[in-house]
């Protein structure tokens, strides 16, 4: 058992050591462990066979005049170059270029076959990773050392599965994003022409009111400082107070955010139980009638801007027929029926194309006909084989398309008086109101962050072409 | 029997076809549209002028009904549409005078059996002029006028005529791969109209200089087939109509309409509901919302091509050089766009426009930012893949820079869905700008705009719902136009549907 470890670990260590990254990795966290071998390691080579071998092989190449015939070869190989493209050069231009043509490959020629003769006297070249490589190699090793090298052995085993190596680096790739967004959104606001002070306390603030006002909102910080405690906020939950009305801006957006999220999941969950039967329906009726009605439908779908729809619908609905409330209140549900609605067409409509040009893609696939010849009904072929595999690409385009939706929402949210996280933000906007503002789109751009990871990570399990490919990286 | 199965293909393969079955459900449902609304429900009332619109479009339809009948039995009979089919389009060309475009369109398809390219470039050329003037005609009605508008528009009915002139030339004169040489000179004058905005002036001027001068038999066949394929999609030629119609309005409307009558306020007609001097009613100001929504045509096409044209360059070279160097560069690159990528674009821009301020520059930069890196990653997959064909090895055995690589034997080979997506694209871009004005975050609330119009029609909901209507059905015609345009496109120019 323990054995298969040290194996294990010996050949992750060996991958792990062909990118820069995780070499660097593995040197900074087991530190204190690469210190003592490292020690151990000057201490100990002595041995010069690398050197040995090196220098007789060049003796050898020189003798033989390996390096000469090159030279000639490049020479002459330079010449009919030049003649094909019908430029000129000079005698002495060829000959220093073959000459480092010639160079260069005398040097490559030297190591491979320093590498080979000792490779068949059972000698490598000693590196000090492959010395390491070669205590790995031993259980009683890397039991003396689990103390001291805990953390690079944990990220080793952790590197070792295919699965959580993917997992963990998409997990890094996200942190490494939302950091991203938290930069950038921070700076487009602190580039701002605007002042807040003087917005908020009006023209007549004196310029002490304005220091203290910087002051209190810790304006006065230079830049970095102030990024830092920008991104340490929203990492903690804590970003302060808004500029007006000395709200807690991390308890505002706990508040508005579960409205947000609520309609817009409740919009997918509409548009995917509406567009998914419609796509397989038009995808297995192409051209027909029915089959253009919806698309042409959908396609209007997508072009209706969705505070015109939603007014439409307060017109027709909330006016004439009185049938709906207008505006949306928490706890009534036939409140949230229109912002749903109007919410998820667009999604419908990009989710019903999708699925039916992917399926229409899927069905003319080769091991479609080999299902249909092995004699399944149409049917049959079309719920074991196609429709599965048709849906990859649509639950990636549920995934982009809600964080559209979120983003999107303010819009909806304007128009159906729904106090939700877009609202908030578009009502922020005028000061502008920094920490609102940013925690707001932050917190909306880590949601779709972990939405995406969740889905992907969703592939790597349930589609076997990425999981063979992950197998074979 | 056995020649009706044989010609069953007939019907698939027709090309008039199912662009008349189209065009007779299309002008059904327009006609139920009017029909409702010449009925008043509250009042009980009904309008006579609404109903006789209603009753020509229903006439057009019962005749649409009949010439498809009629096809089909030549079809399935024959196999061709005879001449008696043919001469009814003659007939259905009076569906003009209701501005049934759908109608009008088929019947110039169903009148020529040879179709060309100029030729259908030379119908809706004639169709775009002939909307341009009925729309800006509808100024005679105003109180007054600005003091361009008659040489305006006696200038525009010339170029109706010459463009009927054209049209019958073309019809007669110009072949599959040839014209006449004599027929540069009048390219050369259609060239000129195309000043107007009229890019189908533009399109027949160059087809026609082509034919007329060039002797490359394989970029004339070439240039057919792509716009075979493209005016084939009735939907997607009606949409390009509609665009240019959009653009060409945004140009003459500049000689024909009185900004004043859109901007300036007059208190002696607030809220009038829609009559003939004001065909879409005015608003709380008494502001024509007709010449407003005319003038709103111009910002929504400059910011919907202005934000699709900036992400569009800076994507594409980003992308470009991404999928053409190495991994690390490409690492670099994607990783930085991938920040972008995760915010909405929407969000993105009500952040810049927070930090920056509420005007048209600072919208298109704010929509461009947040569109950067859809087609950053669209130019990188193409370039993966094209940067893998053999002219490439071949141009890099040369000798060729790397940079001379990317941008004389890359880049133009990955263009096509560059295209495609920028099309459908606009839409939304279209779509973004109003939906900002509305937020008031768009266009400075002064300037007409389709958002702002909208913002202003919002608060009248209940009592006058004509001012909110209105600006939505142009923001839905213009997107859905580019995304019909778009889907076409795409059709015509993704090598995998060959």
């Amino acid at each position: 058992m323990n054995f298969g470890v040290s194996a294990v670990l010996t050949r992750t260590f060996e991958e792990a050591q062909k990118r820069v990254m995780y070499r660097f990795l593995l040197y900074v966290l087991g530190l204190p462990l690469h210190l003592v071998v490292y020690l151990i390691y000057l201490s100990k080579r002595k041995d010069h066979t690398y050197e040995a071998a090196i220098a007789a092989v060049q003796q050898e190449l020189k003798t033989v005049g390996g390096k000469n015939s090159w030279l000639e070869e490049y020479e002459e190989q330079l010449q009919r170059k030049w003649e094909f493209f019908q430029e000129k050069r000079s005698r002495e231009e060829i000959h220093s270029e073959a000459e480092q043509l010639a160079e260069v490959r005398f040097q490559e020629e030297v190591e491979r076959r320093t590498a080979e003769r000792l490779a068949q006297d059972g000698f490598r070249k000693e590196t000090y990773s492959a010395y390491f490589q070669s205590l790995l190699e031993s259980p009683m090793f890397v039991i003396v050392s689990l103390l001291p090298g805990i953390f690079m052995y944990g990220l080793l085993l952790l590197i070792s599965n295919p699965f959580l190596k993917y997992i963990m680096e998409r997990l890094v790739q996200s942190v490494f994003v939302i950091i991203g967004v938290g930069t950038l959104v921070f700076t487009i606001l602190y580039i701002s022409p605007f002042d807040p002070a003087s917005n908020i306390l009006g023209e007549s603030a004196t310029p002490e009111q304005i220091v203290a006002f910087n002051q209190i909102h810790r304006l006065d910080l230079p830049y970095l400082q102030q990024l830092w405690n920008a991104l340490k906020g929203i990492a903690t939950f804590d970003l302060g107070s808004a500029f007006a009305g000395n709200e807690d801006v991390a308890s505002s957006i706990a508040n508005k955010f579960p409205i947000t999220l609520t309609i817009a999941i409740f919009s997918v969950l509409m548009a995917i139980v509406i567009a998914i039967p419609i796509g397989i329906l038009s995808a297995t009726r192409p051209n027909s009638f029915l089959d253009t009605t919806f698309m042409f439908i959908a396609l209007i779908g997508l072009s209706i801007p969705n505070f015109w729809q939603g007014l439409i619908f307060i017109l027709n609905f909330s006016i004439k027929l009185n049938w709906l409330p207008a505006t949306y209140s928490p706890g009534n549900a036939l409140s949230m029926i229109m912002p749903v609605i109007v919410l998820g067409t667009g999604l419908t409509a990009s989710i019903a194309r999708m699925m039916r040009s992917s399926l229409l893609e899927i069905i003319h696939e080769d091991y479609i006909i080999t299902a249909r010849a092995k004699g399944l009904t149409k049917s049959q072929m079309l719920w074991k084989h196609a429709v599965g595999n048709a849906m990859i690409p649509v639950i990636t385009v549920i995934g982009l398309m809600f964080g559209g939706m979120l983003g999107g929402a303010a819009v909806t949210e304007k128009v159906f008086n729904i106090k939700g996280i877009g609202s908030y933000i578009v009502d922020k906007q005028f000061i502008p109101d920094i920490p609102a503002i940013m925690g707001g789109v932050v917190y909306i751009a880590i949601t779709i962050s972990l939405v995406n990871l969740l889905i992907d990570i969703l592939y790597a399990f349930l589609d076997p072409r990425i999981r063979s490919k992950m197998k074979q990286s | 029997m056995e020649d009706k199965l044989n010609n069953r293909h007939a019907l698939v393969l027709s090309k008039e076809y199912p662009q008349a079955n189209f065009t007779w459900i299309i002008s059904l449902i327009i006609s139920m549209v009017f029909l409702v609304n010449s009925y008043s429900f509250k009042t009980g009332e009904m309008n006579t002028f609404v109903f006789a619109i209603f009753i020509a479009y229903l006439a057009t339809t019962f005749l649409q009904l009949f010439i498809t009948r009629k096809m089909k039995r030549d079809l399935l009979d024959t196999g061709a549409i005879q001449k008696k089919a043919r001469r009814l389009g003659y007939i259905q060309l009076i569906s003009l005078v209701t501005g049934n475009i759908f109608a009008a369109a088929f019947a110039f398809n169903l009148i020529n059996e040879r179709k060309t390219p100029e030729y259908t470039f030379a119908v809706y050329m004639f169709l775009t002029q002939l909307f341009v003037i009925a729309i800006s005609a509808m100024n005679i009605f105003k109180p007054y006028v600005t003091d361009t508008f008659p040489l305006a528009m006696v200038v525009l009915l010339i170029f109706a005529a010459f463009h009927v002139a054209v049209l019958i030339i073309v019809a007669k004169m110009v072949g599959d791969v040839k014209a006449p040489r004599s027929m540069a000179i009048v390219a050369i004058l259609v060239l000129l109209t195309a000043l107007t905005g009229n890019l189908f002036a533009l399109l027949l001027g160059w087809s026609l200089l082509l034919k007329s001068m060039s002797n490359d038999r394989s970029r004339i066949m070439k240039w057919n087939v792509m716009w075979e394929k493209i005016t084939r999609n009735s939907t997607a030629t009606l949409g390009m109509f509609f665009i240019i119609l959009m653009l060409t309005i945004s140009v003459v409307s500049r000689f024909t309409f009185d900004y004043a009558l859109a901007v300036e306020n007059d208190y002696s007609h607030i809220l009038q509901p829609p009559s003939l001097a004001y065909p879409f009613g005015t608003d709380n100001f008494g502001r024509d919302v007709f010449s407003r929504i005319i003038f709103g045509a111009r910002i929504s096409l400059l910011v919907g091509f202005a934000s699709t044209a900036i992400p569009v360059i800076i994507g594409g070279f980003l992308g470009g050089i991404a999928g053409y160097y190495s991994t690390r560069t490409d690492n670099v690159i994607m990783r930085l766009l991938d920040v972008l990528y995760a915010i909405p674009g929407i969000l993105l821009a009500i952040a810049i426009i927070a930090a920056f301020g509420a005007n048209t520059t600072n919208l298109i930069i704010a929509l461009s930012v947040g569109a950067i890196p859809t087609y950053a990653r669209t130019m990188r997959a193409n370039v993966l893949m094209v940067s893998n064909y053999d002219f490439v090895d071949s141009a890099r055995a040369l000798g060729t820079s790397d940079m001379s690589i990317i941008f004389k034997q890359v880049v133009p080979n990955s263009l096509a869905p560059m295209i495609v997506k920028s099309t459908l694209t606009i839409g939304g871009a279209v779509i973004a700008t109003s939906s900002l004005s509305y937020l008031g975050l768009g266009v400075e609330p002064h300037i007409p705009e389709w958002g702002n119009i909208l913002r202003v029609g919002s608060t009248y909901l209940e009592s006058h719902s004509y001012l909110a209507i209105f600006p939505g059905l142009a923001i839905i015609l213009l997107v859905l136009s580019f995304n019909f345009l778009g889907d076409g496109l795409r059709d015509a120019l993704d090598p995998r549907l060959d």
